[in-house]
């Protein structure tokens, strides 16, 4: 079984009194790129700060790469991209990676390689002599990635990676955490920006008030449960009254029908009175929301929960 | 080791970038410029026959003194001089280390690294008392060699006042240090530091304060607040001790002076790596 390189569990946080964090625990795999979703002050920043020992826990603990995160081991192999980081000014791109790539103990021949190659992949070549003080939002974000990126960690910390950043650039970026990814890099990734989320992303949680609200793979999130789009000709209406006919609810709409079934046997039992009626199905996929949808819908009630298998 | 010196050069950078290195030496500069053009010395086989002070005659007297004498006199003098100059320039150029690497956006991007919070906090209070101490070098240093340059005549004890301005800056750093822990201020930690230089340097008198005030727990306060707080006043004489090559006043300052202030430096120190090593950020 693999180690999860990120792992989260019973964590609590309590600020004078104000719980900022309820038992919350995940697991992020090697290769995998996990989101942390949740309005302002849902506690998502206090996990990122708890993983890198910037805070400490009230209950609970969290490991990166299997050592307990209070450790400063635990970070020999992580990067980090705070939200709001403030490079100094006065450092140049080139100088910023090799002050904070020193920190996390690199020697002077491997940055000698490594920083023009990550200035490169950023996009600041550049501007390696170019002092940060000079550098727009866009560029300061660009450079707080290449610093993450600097020691080649295989645990990432991202916190609004894309923040302040064009729609070309986020695009970029998104290229280059998959391509981590795919290295085995396991990316923790925080963010209000949910398409960016959502298209980045294989899991997620959600916090809410400290708590985690709903917990999965994107697929699994933005699934309506039991519900299907079915494509199939001929489809005439005496063909949908047999499938209303065993209690579906059954919708016509642009070019398709909208299925609502009580479970996976019923869907069955449908498609085989279509094909009974001389019905071809070409498409039948399940139903998927937004994980905008499923995010406002969380924080619309209280009450709602992630979606189930059917 | 790779991590404390990228943090000291970070330091030394920030210094840089910020003008604090430029103003630092170049106040020292200004002093030594105008002390090397100020002092004119006119020297008649080894003895001093005249003397000028910003471009004016310095009444002599009918006999020439002896030189090794005023230059001696002279040192001694310039080294509390110095004492003083040396270390309010030291607590005003690093007083905003730890106020700095503590601000919201900076300190996630140091403790986000494979570096402990006390070897950091360590390494800036290195770099910050290098810092200070270049500067010392180059003031004592140019200072000593205008002298020698002036009257041909060779105190290293001079230089040896050095190692006391360290000394105490290194324990007004440390208590800049933990202020700035505690406040992430960097003007509460120049006040503060600057408070307790002064402080500490009236209860040098604290036998006469004591004898004056009415209620035996304030003496007993003021007594214990004598032997807590760090001797600058006696560290200023102690330099000036050195330099003259004797006791200046009728009591040497004890060794107890001197270990009851390195422990107050110790006790700050510890302070604030705790302090530091359990704040939430």
């Amino acid at each position: 079984m693999v180690q999860a390189a990120i792992r989260v569990e019973g964590l609590r946080k309590t600020y004078r009194g104000v719980t900022a964090l309820d038992r919350v625990g995940f697991e992020v795999a090697p290769g995998e790129i996990f989101g942390l979703l949740g309005p302002n002050g849902a506690g998502k920043t206090t996990t990122v700060k708890i993983l890198l020992g910037l805070t400490w826990p009230t209950e609970g603990s969290a490991w990166i790469g299997g050592i307990p995160s209070r450790l400063p081991e635990s970070r020999r192999r992580v990067g980090y991209l705070p939200e709001g980081h403030r490079f100094p000014g006065y450092l140049t791109a080139k100088s910023t990676l090799s002050i904070f790539g020193r920190m996390s103990g690199m020697d002077g021949a491997t940055l000698k390689r490594r920083i023009p190659e990550l200035l490169e992949r950023v996009g600041l070549e550049k501007w390696a002599r170019v002092r940060v003080k000079k550098f727009s939002k866009g560029m300061v974000q660009r450079l707080g990635l290449a610093a993450a990126l600097i020691s080649d960690p295989d645990v990432l910390l991202l916190d609004e990676p894309t923040d302040g950043v064009d729609p070309v650039g986020r695009r970029e970026i998104r290229d280059l955490l998959q391509e981590e990814a795919a290295r085995g890099k396991a990316i923790l990734v925080n963010s209000h920006l949910l398409s960016e989320v959502e298209a980045t992303c294989g899991r997620v949680a959600i916090l809410r008030s400290g708590k985690i609200a709903a917990q999965g793979s994107i697929a699994d999130l933005t699934r309506v449960a039991a519900s299907y789009r079915l494509v199939a000709s001929p489809l005439e209406d005496a063909t949908l009254e047999a499938l209303r006919s065993t209690g579906a609810l059954v919708e016509r709409e642009n070019g398709h029908v909208r299925l609502s079934v009580r479970n996976v046997a019923h869907l069955n039992e449908l498609v085989d009175r279509l094909r009974e009626r001389g019905g071809q199905l070409t498409e039948l996929s399940p139903e998927r929301s937004s994980l905008e949808d499923v995010f406002v819908g969380l924080f619309a009630d209280a009450g709602v929960r992630g979606p189930e298998e059917s | 080791m790779k991590a404390l010196a990228a943090n000291i050069e970070d330091v030394f950078r920030e210094a840089a970038a910020r003008w604090t290195l430029v103003a630092y030496f170049g106040l020292s500069t200004l002093f030594i410029v105008i002390f090397a053009s100020a002092v004119n010395l006119d020297i008649v086989n080894g003895a001093l026959a005249g003397a000028r002070l910003f471009g004016k005659p310095v009444e002599m007297g009918s006999s020439s003194l002896d030189l090794d004498k005023l230059v001696l006199g002279f040192e001694s003098g310039f080294s509390a001089f110095l004492f003083i100059v040396a270390t309010f320039l030291a607590v005003f150029a690093t007083a905003h280390l730890v106020p700095r690497l503590q601000e919201k956006g900076t300190i996630d991007l140091y403790l986000s690294r494979p570096v402990g919070r006390v070897p950091l906090l360590l390494s800036r209070y290195l770099a910050g008392l290098l810092l200070a101490a270049v500067n010392v070098a180059y003031l004592i240093g140019s200072v000593w060699a205008i002298v020698v340059a002036k009257t041909h005549i060779l105190h290293p004890r001079f230089l040896l006042s050095g190692a006391v301005i360290l000394f105490t800056i290194a324990v007004l750093l440390a208590f800049a240090f933990l202020v700035g822990v505690v406040t992430s201020s960097t003007g509460v930690s120049v006040m503060g530091t600057y408070g307790i230089f002064f402080v500490s340097a009236l209860l040098v008198t604290h036998d006469k304060i004591e004898a004056a005030v009415s209620r035996e727990w304030v003496a007993v306060a003021i007594r214990g607040l004598y032997w807590i707080l760090p001797k600058t006043a006696e560290l200023g004489r102690a330099s000036v001790e050195i330099v003259s090559g004797r006791a200046a006043g009728a009591h040497p300052v004890a060794p107890l002076a001197y270990v009851s202030t390195l422990l107050f430096a110790l006790a700050c120190l510890v302070s604030a790596c705790a302090l530091f090593r359990r704040k939430d950020f």
